[in-house]
Parts: C-alpha cells; sequence; structure tokens
C-alpha cells in the first residue's frame, strides 16, 4: 500500500508545459504538505537554467542523465525550502526524460533525492519526530509518451528500495488551507568564546540550537485555545463545508526559560565578545485540510518561527563569507538582517517568502522569485509591510519603569554598513558561479558542523 | 498543635528566570551596578503585559499585566480565586483520596499551583531583526533564578487582587535575591539564590527566604538571628534552617518514608484529658526497613533512628540518620562496647540510646526509671511535661521490648492517662494504612506495659540554638 499524492491540476499543467531539449533531460521539485495518511502537492518548479562557460557539458560524453548537475539542482531545492512557509516543503524531484533513457532514470532520481534531503536537512535547528513522513517522492515523465511513473523513497534509509506510489490530479487542493500566523519577538545575547570565525559560528548554532528548543517546548494558543490532547483544529461547529475564503487563525506562543542544570554557583565565561539578535519576524504557517490536527498545525507554526530565524542568520553569515572574502567573519555595531517579505505561490493562493537585504529593492525579489519560481511576480504584490525595515536602538533599554508603555523604538534609518557589492540573482547564476557555488557547499557544510 | 478552621488556599507561583550580564571587570566599581541594571531588567520583564500565569494540570491562562486577561469566559477579575477550583484536575487517585481528604482538612491548606511563563508573540513593534556585535573582552554570567512565590489567601479573595498580590510576590523577590547576590559575589563567583518557604507563627504565617546555595546553615547564623528578632521567634529554636522549610501537602516526599503517621489518628475519648503531642515532624523507622533484617533484635535500634530523624528534620542536625552499624560503631568509639560489638545483634538500651544521640548527635537526654511498668501510668505530668517544653520523640525500653512514645493524652484531674506508641516491631512496607488501622502507631492504655518489669526512658533535650 503506497502512499498516495493529491496534485493540485496546476501542476499538471505546468509539468506538461514544460519543454525539454531534444535528447535532454529537465528537473525540477515537488513542494507541498505531508500528513500521516496522504500528501498534497501544490508546486512544481524546474531547475533553473545555470549559465556555464561553455561546451562543458557535451565534452562528458557519457550521457545527459550523468550530466545532470547534482550540486544544482540540490542547492535549487535548499534555496527554495527557505522561501516556503511553515507546514510546506520541498517534497520530493521530477525528473523528465526522452524515452531511450527511461530506465536509467530511477536510478538519477534516487541520487538526487538523498543529496537533496542531506542538502535541505543541514543547519536545520529541529528535530524530526517520530510523525514526520520521511517518504520522498520521485516523478519520472517521458517527454514523448508524457507517461508518468510515481515512486517513493525513504530517506531514512538508504537501502530501501523505490515504492510505488498513487499520482492524483485534483483542483483546488490547497484553496481552502486554514493559514496561522503570528509575529514572535527575538531577543537573543550569545556569549563569544575564542575568536575564530569558526567559534563564532559555532556559538551562534548552539544559542539559536538552545532558543528552538525553547519554541518546540513552548505552549502554543491558536485562536485563543491551547492545543490540548489529540483534538482537531477546526472544531465541529465552525467547520462551513465549502469555504471560499481561507480562515486565518492568530497564534501565540508562550515559553519559560530553560531548566539549566543544577548548580549552586553561575556559569561564567570569559567571552571575547557577544552577538544580539533582536527583532520581530513575522511567521505563517498552512495546514491541510483534510482534518487536521491542532498539534500539527502547532508544530508547522512553531518549525516556522524557526526556520525563519535560523535562514536569515544562514543567509546573513553566508552573504558576509562572499562578500568579504576571508574569514573576518562580523564586525562590530549593529547589522540588519535580511527581512521577510511575501508574495503569492504560483498557481495556488498560498504564498511563498523571501528575504530582502537592507540594500535591496522589490525588482531585485522579484528577479529572484523568477529564477527560483519560474514565475513572474508583479512588484506590487509583494508584501513588505510585515516586518518594517527600522531598527531596534539597542541604547534605550532597561527603563525601571513598572509597565513598558514607556518603551518607544528609536526610528533609525537604516544604516548600510557593508553595501552588498553584488546584486542577488548574481548569487545564483551568473559568472564564476560554479566556483562559487562549490565554496558555498563546502562553506555551508563547515559552518554548520553537521555530524 | 492547633488545626486552623480557616478555609485557605495558598497560590504557588514557580518560574525559571534566566539571569544574564557581562562584566568587564567583575573585581571593578562598574561591577555592582551592571548587576544591579540586569536584575532591574528582570523586574522589568515580570511587570510588562508578556508574562502569562497557567495553572498546573488547568487550561487555565492569565494574563496579569493587561488589565487581566484569561483563557476562560467565566473567570473574569472580579471572580473569587476559589473558582479555579473546579477547573483543576488532581492527579492521583484510587485510595490516595480519602487520605487526601483528611490531610486537607488538617492543614486547612489548599495549594493551588501556578507556572510562571513569557509570552513571545503579540510584541510591541515589527522590527525586523538586526544583528549587534560587541568586540570587548567580558566575563559572561549565565544563571538560573528558579522563583517560588507563595501567596495565602481565603477563598473569597478577587482573582484580580490574587494576580496583582503575585506579581508583586515576584518583583520582591527579585529584590530580595538581587541582595543575596550581590552579598555574596567574590569577583565573578556569583552563588544562585535559591527561595525556602517557612510557616511561622502568627502573624507572620508563610513567610519566604532566600539563601545563598552552597553555604551551609552553620555559616547562615547571622542571617537568621537577624530574621528571629524580625519575626519576634523564640531565640532557642529553629525556625528557619533549611530543613525546616514548609512542606506543601500536595508534593510526595522523594525518600519514599512515612511521616509522622501519628496525624492520621483520632485522639482517645476520656473526659478532660489534653493532648500532649511530640512536636514537628519525625521519621517512622522500624524493622525490615532499607533492607536491614533487624528483626528481633533491632526494634532499640529503630527508635533511636525516629529520634535522629527528628532532630535532623527540624533542622538541628545535618547528618543522615545513622545505620545500625554506625550506632554500633559509636558506641565502640566512646568505649562503651568492644570492638567486636559492631556486626553483631546484640540489643541495646535507653541508656546506650542516649551515648550515641550524644556520640553523634551532640544531644542531651535525660534518663527515667520506673521500677514497675504499673508505675508508668503515674508519670503523665513528666511525659505531658517532656512534649510541652522539648517536643521530642520518648525511647522507652524495658521487659524485652523497646517502643517510642510519641505524646500522651492526660487528665490532670483523673489521672486518666494514654499513651501515643510508635512501634518498632513492624515488619511490613511503607502502608499507611495497615500502620494505622492494626495499631503499628496507635494510642495504648496503662496496660500496654508489663506490669511487672522495670522500664528505662529516654528523653531527649533540644539544643538551645536557632
Amino acid at each position: 500500500m503506497g502512499r498516495s499524492y493529491f496534485v493540485d491540476e496546476t501542476v499538471e499543467k505546468y509539468l506538461g508545459g514544460l519543454l525539454a531539449d531534444p535528447g535532454s533531460c529537465v528537473t525540477g521539485f515537488l513542494a507541498g504538505q505531508s500528513s500521516p495518511q496522504r500528501d498534497f502537492v501544490v508546486l512544481a518548479v524546474q531547475t533553473p537554467q545555470r549559465e556555464s562557460e561553455g561546451q562543458l557539458k557535451s565534452s562528458r560524453g557519457s550521457g545527459p542523465l550523468d550530466d545532470i548537475d547534482v550540486e544544482w539542482v540540490t542547492e535549487h531545492a535548499r534555496q527554495v525550502s527557505r522561501m516556503l512557509p511553515g507546514g510546506l516543503c520541498i517534497l520530493g524531484l521530477f525528473l523528465v526524460t526522452p524515452p531511450e533513457l527511461s530506465k536509467d532514470a530511477q536510478n538519477t532520481l534516487k541520487r538526487l533525492i538523498f543529496a537533496m534531503d542531506k542538502c535541505i536537512s543541514k543547519g536545520r535547528l529541529w528535530e524530526l519526530t517520530e510523525e514526520d513522513v520521511t517518504d520522498r517522492v520521485t516523478l519520472h515523465i517521458c517527454s514523448k509518451t508524457k507517461k508518468t511513473v510515481c515512486k517513493t523513497l525513504d530517506v531514512k534509509d538508504p537501502k530501501s528500495s523505490a515504492k510505488p506510489a498513487d499520482w492524483k490530479y485534483q483542483t483546488c487542493v490547497s484553496s481552502s488551507w486554514p493559514m496561522l500566523t503570528c509575529s514572535v519577538e527575538v531577543d537573543l545575547q550569545i556569549p563569544l568564546t575564542g575568536s575564530s570565525s569558526d567559534n563564532t559560528d559555532k556559538c551562534m548554532k548552539d544559542c539559536l540550537t538552545r532558543w528552538a528548543k525553547q519554541i518546540e517546548a513552548g505552549n502554543c494558543l491558536i485562536s485563543g485555545r491551547q492545543a490540548l490532547d489529540d483534538s482537531e483544529l477546526i472544531s465541529a461547529q465552525k467547520k462551513n463545508l465549502k469555504t471560499t475564503h481561507r480562515q486565518t487563525f492568530p497564534a501565540r506562543i508562550l515559553v519559560s526559560d530553560p531548566e539549566l542544570d543544577e548548580r549552586s554557583s553561575a556559569l561564567v565565561q570569559l567571552c571575547s565578545g557577544s552577538v544580539r539578535v533582536r527583532g520581530v519576524v513575522h511567521c505563517r504557517a498552512y495546514i491541510h485540510n483534510n482534518k487536521p490536527k491542532a498539534r500539527h498545525a502547532v508544530q508547522a507554526i512553531k518549525r516556522d518561527i524557526i526556520n525563519t530565524v535560523s535562514s536569515r542568520v544562514e543567509m546573513f553569515l553566508e552573504d558576509l563569507l562572499i562578500s568579504e572574502g576571508s574569514r573576518k567573519g562580523l564586525c562590530t555595531g549593529q547589522q540588519a538582517l535580511p527581512r521577510r517579505v511575501f508574495a503569492p505561490m504560483p498557481f495556488s493562493g498560498l504564498s511563498v517568502c523571501d528575504y530582502m537585504f537592507p540594500d535591496e529593492s522589490t525588482a531585485d525579489v522579484a528577479d529572484r522569485l523568477k529564477e527560483m519560481l519560474d514565475w513572474e511576480t508583479p512588484e506590487e504584490d509583494i508584501d513588505i509591510s510585515l516586518e518594517s525595515n527600522q531598527l531596534f536602538s539597542p541604547e534605550l533599554e532597561m527603563t525601571d519603569s513598572h509597565s513598558d508603555d514607556s518603551r518607544k523604538h528609536v526610528i533609525s534609518e537604516v544604516q548600510v554598513e557593508n553595501p552588498h557589492i553584488h546584486k542577488a540573482p548574481q548569487y545564483y547564476a551568473g559568472v564564476a558561479v560554479a566556483a562559487t557555488i562549490a565554496l558555498l557547499a563546502t562553506a555551508t557544510s563547515l559552518l554548520y558542523f553537521s555530524e | 498543635m492547633v488545626y486552623s478552621e480557616e478555609c485557605a488556599i495558598i497560590f504557588r507561583l514557580k518560574g525559571i528566570l534566566e539571569f544574564a550580564c557581562q562584566l568587564d571587570n567583575p573585581n571593578g566599581s562598574q561591577s555592582q551596578s551592571t548587576i544591579s541594571k540586569s536584575f532591574q531588567g528582570l523586574r522589568s520583564k515580570v511587570s510588562s503585559k508578556n508574562i502569562v500565569f497557567t495553572v498546573c494540570n488547568s487550561p487555565i491562562l492569565i494574563w496579569p499585566n493587561t488589565g487581566f486577561q484569561s483563557s476562560m469566559e467565566s473567570l473574569t477579575e472580579a471572580s473569587a480565586c476559589g473558582d479555579i477550583l473546579q477547573y483543576i484536575e488532581s492527579d492521583d487517585g484510587g485510595s490516595k483520596k480519602t487520605l487526601k481528604k483528611k490531610d486537607k482538612k488538617r492543614s486547612g491548606h489548599t495549594v493551588v499551583n501556578l507556572k510562571l511563563l513569557f509570552e513571545v508573540t503579540d510584541p510591541a513593534g515589527n522590527e525586523a531583526p538586526s544583528l549587534i556585535r560587541v568586540d570587548t573582552q567580558q566575563h559572561c554570567v549565565k544563571m538560573p533564578l528558579h522563583l517560588d512565590c507563595v501567596l495565602s489567601v481565603t477563598t473569597e479573595e478577587s482573582l484580580a487582587s490574587v494576580c496583582t498580590g503575585l506579581v508583586e510576590t515576584l518583583r520582591k523577590q527579585l529584590a530580595e535575591m538581587e541582595e543575596v547576590v550581590q552579598r555574596y559575589r567574590k569577583g565573578s563567583s556569583f552563588l544562585v539564590p535559591q527561595p525556602f518557604h517557612f510557616q511561622l507563627p502568627e502573624p507572620a504565617g508563610l513567610t519566604t527566604v532566600i539563601y545563598p546555595a552552597g553555604v551551609p546553615d552553620s555559616q547562615l547564623q547571622a542571617i537568621r538571628e537577624d530574621l528571629h528578632r524580625k519575626f519576634e521567634l523564640p531565640s532557642d529554636r529553629p525556625y528557619l534552617r533549611r530543613a525546616n522549610a514548609f512542606h506543601f501537602p500536595d508534593v510526595a516526599y522523594k525518600d519514599g518514608y512515612l511521616r509522622n503517621p501519628h496525624i492520621h489518628l483520632n485522639p482517645p475519648n476520656i473526659e478532660d484529658a489534653k493532648l500532649y503531642l511530640v512536636q514537628g515532624v519525625y521519621i517512622y523507622h522500624h524493622y525490615m526497613q532499607d533492607r536491614v533484617d533487624d528483626d528481633g533484635w533491632g526494634c532499640a535500634y529503630r527508635s533511636l533512628q525516629t529520634i535522629c530523624s527528628w532532630f535532623q528534620q527540624q533542622g538541628y542536625v545535618e547528618t543522615a540518620v545513622p545505620t545500625h552499624t554506625q550506632i554500633q560503631q559509636a558506641l565502640v568509639d566512646v568505649g562503651d562496647k568492644e570492638p567486636r560489638f559492631v556486626g553483631s545483634r546484640q540489643w541495646i538500651g535507653s541508656i546506650e540510646v542516649q551515648v550515641v544521640l550524644n556520640q553523634l548527635l551532640g544531644v542531651t537526654s535525660k534518663i527515667l526509671f520506673v521500677s514497675q511498668g504499673s508505675e508508668l501510668a503515674t508519670k503523665g505530668r513528666e511525659l505531658a511535661n517532656h512534649f510541652q517544653t522539648e517536643g521530642t520523640p520518648v525511647m522507652i525500653g524495658g521487659g524485652v521490648l523497646a517502643h517510642t512514645i510519641l505524646g500522651v493524652a492526660w487528665s490532670e484531674n483523673s489521672g486518666q492517662i494514654r499513651f501515643l506508641i510508635l512501634d518498632p516491631h513492624y515488619t511490613g512496607g511503607e502502608d499507611l494504612q495497615t500502620i494505622t488501622d492494626k495499631g503499628w502507631c496507635g494510642w495504648k492504655g496503662p496496660e500496654f506495659w508489663d506490669q511487672n518489669a522495670y522500664y528505662n526512658l529516654c528523653l531527649p533535650q533540644r539544643p538551645k540554638t536557632i
């Protein structure tokens, strides 16, 4: 009994419209939501073209399947997974091949799936639970006959073989999916022990991991009620069978400071400095509407909170590495992290997000969305209002007033201390990017010390 | 022991707040004000609108600082705080329930446990995050503050005033913690402040004191003297040692022993008799405990253990209750017994009990001798006086048996007397029901004693110390 994938019709149209050069292959990812009983696919995007130098490909000669740049495909998937709000993730990959390569397609898909999963799960600050689905879908399409073969692979078990799965098209898969939102205040004080950049990154990761655990352990209220036991998200009385609009549920998160081990004295460390991450992040999560459980919705929004903070710190550090080039690391003072903006997802009514650096504009975001999601987004559809680009003033602190009404945030213009030399699209494609991507892949693995 | 008739609720709010600060120079003059600033920040935090009280074992959430919001529509700021009780699920059932009811009647306290949480959503602004890096060498100090606030109120008190009271108590506790931290800080060495609750005589009532972790009671004498003066407590018995901390009725003891089984008994029905009972807390020690098979020879040892437990529970000593071997060794050490006594199954009597109490605990005892068991009925006044002034358990040995006397019911007019006996010959498990039903702890008449045997009683004396 294999898994069932309920796929939006718009995905069918997209896949059908893909143009492949005769004899060559097209790769891409599939995104949506998994639930224990069934899976929903709402988005498919082909891997963007890589502008490579000259005739690298033809000289290899072993065939188009071997020419598939695994690193490039997985890197694309990794970048996009940052753009997906809570509840949604990359569910798998698709591969379009000419008929003569069909028999080798499964092997290629298996290689790609495992590489992609490894890439995406690096740097993740939360642990998978028993309920998380570890099956990833592979979809093979023959470019001539348009016949599709759908299988799943369990990424938990590299030795397992692919299992058959159902691939069914439906209309409006996600149109009534409820959305959870919240704005979360983050204030992390990270002491830095040691002086090298590696140490800084490790200290930051440790602190972020501890904070992520705090969020995971926190109480969550959805529309004012706690999600206890196995209750359903939408109670019977609130259920409208055919709601045309999407219900939005505000979420509230309550945490307690972590229980450190029993000590009779304080922990004192000699630090070379400290880093503070402070601000408000806007979070969003979607949950399918097939009798969703409240606790799954809670998990989705909590993971979005954790992901959005860790993603932008990661992006900031990656960007620093590229622009500074050396291991200089963070400079002193206050620097804005990229802020989150939302845009409509291709075809479905859900949203995707992107992160805008202080010196970028919505035009840059639109360019990036085109590149990553193969989709034209009018600039006015990009919502940049949810997170403001004003900075907290660190001096205005510690007032001894009884209430926090007196806490006013000083409006300061964003000081761009490190102007970004390159615009974002260049980050993913362009000249000499092959080398940069390789550096990035190594750097990312160094930065986050994957076990 | 007087039982309070008031219907009181104790609201107990616990939570952890992390104290953190960065010191450029821990020995410098600036550090004191830096630490103060951090504590000020924590006090602001508990006064902010982000704090939430959650009532344990219930779905109730309260935001005390936002004009009182609660997650339950039926609970408003004007509601009587006693209304909360109906929403709380008690987590033990079965046979324990009947005992719990009795306990509640005895102690007159219901405890409502609350946990302190902070809301991270619903922030004041929407500034996107930024990274602020500071490059100076600093000492980063981190310490968890285990907040534990109590508020004793009647059931009619409004919820709003309970919450305001708790927030105020939080602020006060943080201020007291700061004082302890500053006083005991040496450079970059900080001691964690820990709250202890004590049930003091009225009007003080349930009081909280902050002690620095790691500093033994013996070094906190001066602090206790100040507090004894402040609360007008007698200066010859301990009230504020850590061991004297109030035991909340809903918290189980971790060691599995029974304490004060006698409180579950009904006093004997003698006309115009007064009760004179042991004061404070003791542990019931008896045969076969701790996997030591002393059936038939260890009764006096067990009675001695019960007495030692009393001195430990009241805070006079910090050492653990001695084992049979340790008791025997003590007697060898003072020269009372030959070395081969250790490891033997020889009996001991009241004199040996007196010697060991002195040797191991520094406690002196009076010995009372009766030449015939029938004479014990005439010792009502002496025993009554003992329980009134010293209040310690009494070991009695004679015939072939040893017992512990926990109190007397004595009528001055008629001379009628009953003895509250704790019997160390019990070989079963820590089953309160059996122990009280079968009389292993029970009231006995004068016929309980062997009328012809002679008896020695060891009456331990309280050291005059605080």
